[in-house]
């Protein structure tokens, strides 16, 4: 078992690297849960929209904990989940935008959601004492993610026709900047192997492989042929771009904030 | 075309309860039925929830009804 992490004796570069990680993760679980609630109404059957139902509502409880590492580090949660601007939001670039159909969806709980489950697995096995105690539980409810992703990706990938060239179409769409993204290599990324808070750039990778790599093949996508995103963003941690600003308004609670009496 | 069937939905609240049938799902596969029983039913911390297609539910007395009826239908 790794060493516990003293935050206190984190150099400056380690120090943002770690925030720039938690606030990639929580910011994408804030992120896949309002793509999974724009599917509560639409999906293909009553199941499968109160299981999108309920994965929003885990992945916005998931995003919750995640700002709430920032408590630690000294730094106040709440404006990072109320005040900040689109630009400023550092969630993979695959859910920038609002998923096109089902297909899209589909191919989102397998690449983005496991994606997001393997980092977080490997934050979760490494040195920073909150990410120990707290993601372990939120990765078990991630299993009925992958499950419910698993079993739709096969069934259209094996429909072939419009269904398996919407979900090779979503698939291409998303692989790249998943990849660059999951195999961060720049300064903070490394600082963070260095210390003992992520697995190094190359197991990451393998256990992003090892997730998703069955499914790709099955829409005829060789994962090692996939190339990342080159257009990265030091700053946020992610590729370039930002998500419509309509997301970014119901991640904020904007309409009806207002409201809300603290 | 999916073609879609009933599982039934069976839970027991805590260690030593008897197992109740507590309503059904539509699923086109066992891993969707777990996930969508386990979403759909998540009003209580269940110790134990399975799923079981319905066809697979013999009738004992009865030569109607659901089970029965799910089972003439499958043949």
């Amino acid at each position: 078992m790794t060493e516990p992490l003293n935050v206190d004796a984190l150099d400056e570069t380690s120090r943002v690297a770690l925030e720039r990680l938690i606030l990639t993760l929580a910011d994408s679980k804030r992120l896949m849960g309002i793509r999974y609630s724009d599917w509560t109404i639409g999906a293909p059957s009553i199941e499968t929209g109160i299981a999108a139902s309920s994965m929003a509502q885990d992945e916005w409880g998931h995003a919750r904990l995640l700002y709430s590492m920032f408590k630690g580090l000294g730094k106040d949660p709440v404006p990072m989940e109320h005040d900040r601007q689109a630009s400023e939001y550092a969630s993979v670039a695959a859910l920038d935008e609002e998923m096109a159909d089902w297909a899209a969806v589909v191919a989102a709980m397998v690449l983005v959601d496991g994606g997001i489950s393997s980092v977080l697995r490997s934050f979760a096995g490494g040195a920073f004492e909150p990410a120990r105690t707290r993601v372990w539980k939120m990765l078990a409810e991630e299993e009925f993610h992958a499950s419910l992703g698993a079993a739709w990706y096969k069934r259209l990938a094996a429909a072939g026709g419009e269904a398996k060239g919407l979900l090779t179409a979503a698939t291409h769409s998303m692989l790249p900047t998943m990849v660059a993204w999951v195999g961060a290599d720049d300064a903070g990324s490394r600082a963070l192997v260095d210390a003992g808070v992520l697995e190094d750039r190359e197991l990451r990778l393998a256990a992003f492989a090892d997730r998703v790599g069955e499914f790709t093949k099955l829409v005829d996508v060789d994962l090692d042929s996939v190339g990342a995103s080159a257009d990265w963003d030091e700053i946020r941690g992610r590729t370039t771009g930002q998500p419509n600003d309509e997301a970014i308004e119901r991640a904020r609670g904007d309409r009806n904030r207002a409201l809300f009496v603290e | 075309m999916m073609r879609e069937v009933v599982y039934d939905v069976f839970t027991r609240k805590d260690r030593g309860d008897q197992l109740v049938h507590i309503g059904y799902i539509d699923a086109f596969d066992d891993e969707t039925a777990r996930v969508y029983a386990w979403k759909t039913y998540d009003e209580e911390k269940w110790f134990e929830m399975c799923v079981v297609e319905r066809t697979a539910i013999i009738p004992v007395n009865r030569d109607e009804g659901v089970f029965a009826n799910a089972r003439r239908a499958d043949v």
